[in-house]
């Protein structure tokens, strides 16, 4: 495998580092009289700024990387330190492995850890002892780039089309002052292998083809790539199944995953039951929305990450469900409560009646009809029976039919947190139901009938929602009682109706 | 194979687009069952390529010639039609239980040749026929694979890594899921077609938008309907108008847009919608005309508060029993008996997606037995025997609660009744107002009950 010209067969190799490399082949010349240069693998990747990462197969790391250094001038011979054989073997048991770092991988940086501390005389005065094995330090070098090499990876991933500051760096590349920007930019076309085939059938001639259509179609087709470019999807391919964590610090502060998760940076169940409960009592003694919030969107985000569905998730999604209710971030409830409904279609637990009768009233507030109608289709006979979703059902019905007086008569018994959905429709639907009364009504109605209608707790609560809408000079003493001019108010609290009932607007809406 | 190329070279010299694209069929015609076994025989992977060359560009004893890029692009449409083929016929042969992932994919892949084939092969706009078997047959297999697949699920949905929650839809729907994005290709393909009109692929639009619209209504993903609406808006200058489509085209056309209609409750443009469908509805598609009025009545109800006539429904059993029973209740005021039957029928409701607008008809149900309370009133005693005579307008509560609770037997306090009426006032089912110290309703002496005669 080694050609006995190859420099590095003057020394022993480190022990334990001699891989099948294939690459090795490539310097079977006579030590060159040169120091070489990298070999430039594709006209525009810029070089990485960090250790490639073999999980992604995209791009594809360069193999001959280890070559250059290994080209260097002839080593004095050398006889390894034990410490070094130590580091060595350590680094090959088999319990030290990573899963997520590959055997060449590790052998590179093996190597090249030994190759630096020769170079720069460290390999007697280096602690190897308390080193970090190679595998971890692979790790650690991803959990520092992995942010930047997700940024890297979509820029040239995207065909660098639009993107300005890669023009910029490639612009001071020596060759892209001859060739014009789209040839060096087409990127894409560089990695597309063409099937023969394929090419004449692209090249075939197009006499025949008189129409303006079909010229411009051909011109076009002069940057197309035949059939298989639309397979080779730019992205990288994650690894399939399931990631498994090692995170063990209980806190994480939520991050939106922009490559495929990384598991050392993912907490395991066990960690995320104890997570849980320390966020139960922080919610308890701290009541800190945001940080509440952010800590459980990671918790779900390591949950879907290792697709942990079980009835933990339920119940970390209807915890977070419950806060964000009584928070009114309807955006985070709604997500919380789309994911409770596939769990509880899988049978794991919880509370599905109660979240049920949430999402009755949730669609009930966001006017969507369509999901409502879902919702009712969705529903089995025994469900209508359970006292929150039949609740949630006669507001529903009092609504569609206009009656207000079931209506408020129900929101005053609301059974369970409802009471938080229905708070944000029930300033609505008093408007409405003013409107409704100042149609029908004449001349005036007292301020209790009112108050008792429209579920207030007070007359003066019923007065001043009045007043609140401008209905002041609707309102009149007479004797010792406030009356309401129903029979005048029509005009105000029709408008006032027509525009709260416009479109509610929520993030996270499905 | 020879049967398929012939059909190919006669559908092609006379330019009929649906011929060829019975050649493109997964399905075998009655007349020749075993049509795709033996095509699939006729050849192997190493030589189809080149078969297939042959026949379509090179044969000798046929006058018939090709513009190279199209033949050429022909050949490869063939070549993963073969594919394709292969596959059924190995999913037939494993009856039952075979998975029709590998069929869907392979179905797939002669889609997206075809689509190429129209943008880079200069196929012209007669052949659009192909995409239409090749989008309907998409959509079909797809349906299956879930079908199969959704009891085992792989890895497939860990590519979802964005989502920070995981979306078990998506998995259950994922083969029609990524149909419904090919179909979408297909439309853009048709849609941005800019050769003159009369060789236009826009011909083919409505077709594929039948398709994109079913499979998102299957998807429960109608929302986006909207954005095939919308695309359409925005390009109907250049487009030849709905008319000029073939009908079957634009009876399916205007039933969807119709149904997307009434479930965004926009009642009165669905009914314009689906009335245009009911009109072009071929006479005998009896199970098309059924699926138009099952919208079309409920939309005439809460418009024109009409209900269907027994003449109408005859020849619809099914929708008989949807909607004769309620259409009784609400003809005689029965309120109770209007609700047992909204319960009764819910399910089917829900599912049709009705439930929410016939629910609607207990207003007219109510207007009518209250209706039936004022003429009962009878009339003032006349003060001098030239004068007209005027219906009874002052009418206590009491006498309307009195009819609210005939059915039920359930007492209903005074406030509710009044607030149903204040609600009829309000939907101007009823004239007249209420005059809550003296506890009775005053009503309008002329037309008490808009459009009634009374």
């Amino acid at each position: 495998m080694y050609s006995t010209m190859n420099p590095w067969a003057q020394q022993p190799p480190p022990p334990g580092t001699q891989g099948q490399y294939g690459y090795q082949q490539r310097e079977h010349k006579a030590p060159p009289a040169y120091h070489s240069v990298q070999v430039r693998q594709s006209f525009n990747a810029p070089p990485l700024h960090y250790v490639p990462v073999v999980q992604q197969p995209f791009p594809p790391p360069p193999p001959p990387t280890m070559a250059p250094v290994q080209a260097a001038p002839p080593r004095k011979k050398i006889d390894w330190p034990q410490p070094v054989r130590n580091y060595v073997s350590r680094s090959f048991e088999p319990k030290a492995l990573l899963d997520d770092v590959s055997r060449p991988d590790m052998e590179a940086k093996l190597k090249q850890t030994i190759t630096d501390a020769t170079d720069n005389n460290t390999l007697d005065t280096l602690d190897w002892d308390n080193l970090p094995l190679p595998q971890q330090m692979i790790r650690q070098e991803r959990a520092q780039t992995w942010q930047q090499e997700s940024v890297d990876l979509r820029m040239g991933g995207l065909g660098l089309i639009n993107s300005k500051k890669r023009k910029s760096q490639e612009l001071g590349d020596e060759d892209s002052n001859a060739t014009p920007p789209w040839r060096t930019n087409n990127r894409i076309e560089d990695r597309i292998t063409y099937d023969p085939s394929q090419c004449a059938f692209q090249d075939d001639s197009h006499k025949n083809t008189s129409k303006f259509q079909k010229n411009l179609e051909k011109r076009q087709k002069r940057f197309d790539t035949g059939y298989k470019s639309y397979k080779k999807s730019p992205s990288p391919e994650p690894t399939a199944g399931p990631v498994v964590g090692t995170y063990e610090v209980l806190e994480k502060k939520y991050f939106r995953l922009t490559s495929a998760p990384i598991p050392s940076q993912v907490r395991p169940e066990h960690v995320l039951r104890k997570t849980l409960e320390l966020l139960k009592k922080k919610w308890r003694s701290e009541n800190n929305y945001s940080y509440i919030c952010d800590q459980f969107k990671s918790m779900r985000q390591d949950l879907t990450v290792q697709r942990i569905r079980n009835e933990f998730t339920v119940t970390v999604y209807e915890i977070h469900a419950r806060i964000a209710l009584e928070k009114a971030d309807l955006g985070e409830y709604n997500q919380c409560q789309t994911q409770l409904r596939a769990l509880y279609a899988q049978n794991l637990g919880g509370n599905p009646v109660e979240f049920k009768a949430y999402r009755i009233l949730y669609f009930i507030h966001t006017s969507n009809r369509t999901a409502l109608n879902d919702v009712l289709a969705d529903l089995t006979t025994a469900e209508k029976e359970e006292k929150a979703i039949k609740h949630a059902l006669g507001v529903r019905s009092a609504l569609a039919l206009g009656n207000y007086h079931r209506f408020f008569r129900l929101y005053l018994e609301t059974p369970n947190m409802g009471a938080y959905l229905m708070d944000m429709f029930v300033v609505r639907e008093r408007l409405a139901a003013l409107a409704n009364i100042c149609r029908s009504y004449k001349p005036d109605v007292s301020i209790r009938f009112i108050a008792e209608e429209l579920g207030f707790e007070s007359d003066h609560q019923a007065g001043q929602f009045i007043v609140d809408y401008n209905g002041q000079d609707l309102l009149e003493e007479k004797g010792t009682e406030l009356r309401f001019l129903a029979g005048k108010g029509f005009a105000l609290f029709e408008a006032a109706r027509n525009n709260a009932f416009r479109k509610v607007d929520i993030k996270g809406q499905i | 194979m020879d049967v398929v190329f012939q059909d190919f070279r006669q559908a092609y010299e006379e330019g009929n687009g649906y011929d060829l694209s019975m050649s493109l069929s997964p399905i075998a015609p009655d007349s020749q069952p075993d049509r795709l076994v033996n095509f699939y025989r006729s050849t192997n992977f190493a030589h189809v390529q080149r078969d297939f060359k042959y026949r379509i560009l090179h044969d000798a004893t046929s006058p018939f010639k090709l513009p190279a890029d199209e033949g050429n692009g022909w050949v490869e449409v063939y070549h993963t039609y073969w594919k394709a083929v292969g596959e059924i016929v190995n999913a037939e042969a494993a009856d039952g239980n075979a998975s029709y992932v590998k069929v869907y994919e392979a179905w797939k892949e002669m889609t997206n040749v075809l689509i190429r084939g129209y943008t880079n092969c200069n196929f012209e706009a007669w052949t659009v026929p192909c995409l239409y078997v090749a989008g309907k047959y998409l959509r079909v297999f797809a349906i299956k694979a879930d079908e199969g697949a959704s009891s085992a699920n792989g890895a497939s949905s860990a590519k979802n890594f964005q989502d920070d929650d995981f979306n078990p839809e998506a998995e259950k729907n994922e083969k029609l899921e990524d149909a419904a994005r090919v179909l979408n290709k297909v439309f853009q393909t048709c849609l941005s077609d800019r050769a003159p009109l009369e060789e236009s692929r826009k011909w083919g639009i409505y077709n594929i938008i039948n398709l994109l619209f079913k499979t998102y209504f299957r998807l429960n993903s109608i929302s986006l309907s909207k954005n095939i609406l919308n695309a359409i808006q925005a390009y109907r200058g250049d487009m030849p108008s709905l008319d000029a489509f073939p009908k079957a085209h634009r009876v399916t056309f205007k039933y969807y847009v119709g149904v997307i209609k009434f479930l965004e409750e926009s009642y009165e443009e669905a009914e314009k919608h689906l009335t245009e469908a009911w009109l072009l509805c071929h006479k005998d598609s009896i199970k098309n005309k059924e699926l138009i009025l099952t919208y079309l009545i409920p939309c005439h109800l809460l418009t024109t508060h009409t209900l269907p006539s027994l003449a109408l429904l005859k020849p619809y059993p099914r929708l008989q029993k949807l909607f004769l029973p309620l259409s009784r209740c609400i003809k005689k005021g029965d309120l109770s008996g209007f609700d047992a039957a909204l319960v009764a029928g819910e399910d089917e409701f829900t599912n049709r997606r009705i439930y929410l607008t016939l629910e609607r008809g207990r207003d007219i149900a109510l207007r009518n037995l209250l209706r039936k309370v004022f003429i009962a009133g009878g009339f003032e005693e006349a003060k001098d025997a030239n004068t007209a005579l005027v219906r009874r307008t002052r009418i206590p509560i009491s006498e309307f609660a009195a009819a609210i609770s005939l059915g039920s037997h359930e007492v209903m306090d005074t406030d509710e009744v009044e607030c149903l009426i204040a609600n009829m006032i309000y939907k101007n089912l009823m004239k007249g107002y209420i005059a809550r110290e003296r506890a009775i309703i005053v009503l309008s002496k002329g037309g008490a009950f808009p459009g009634t005669g009374v």
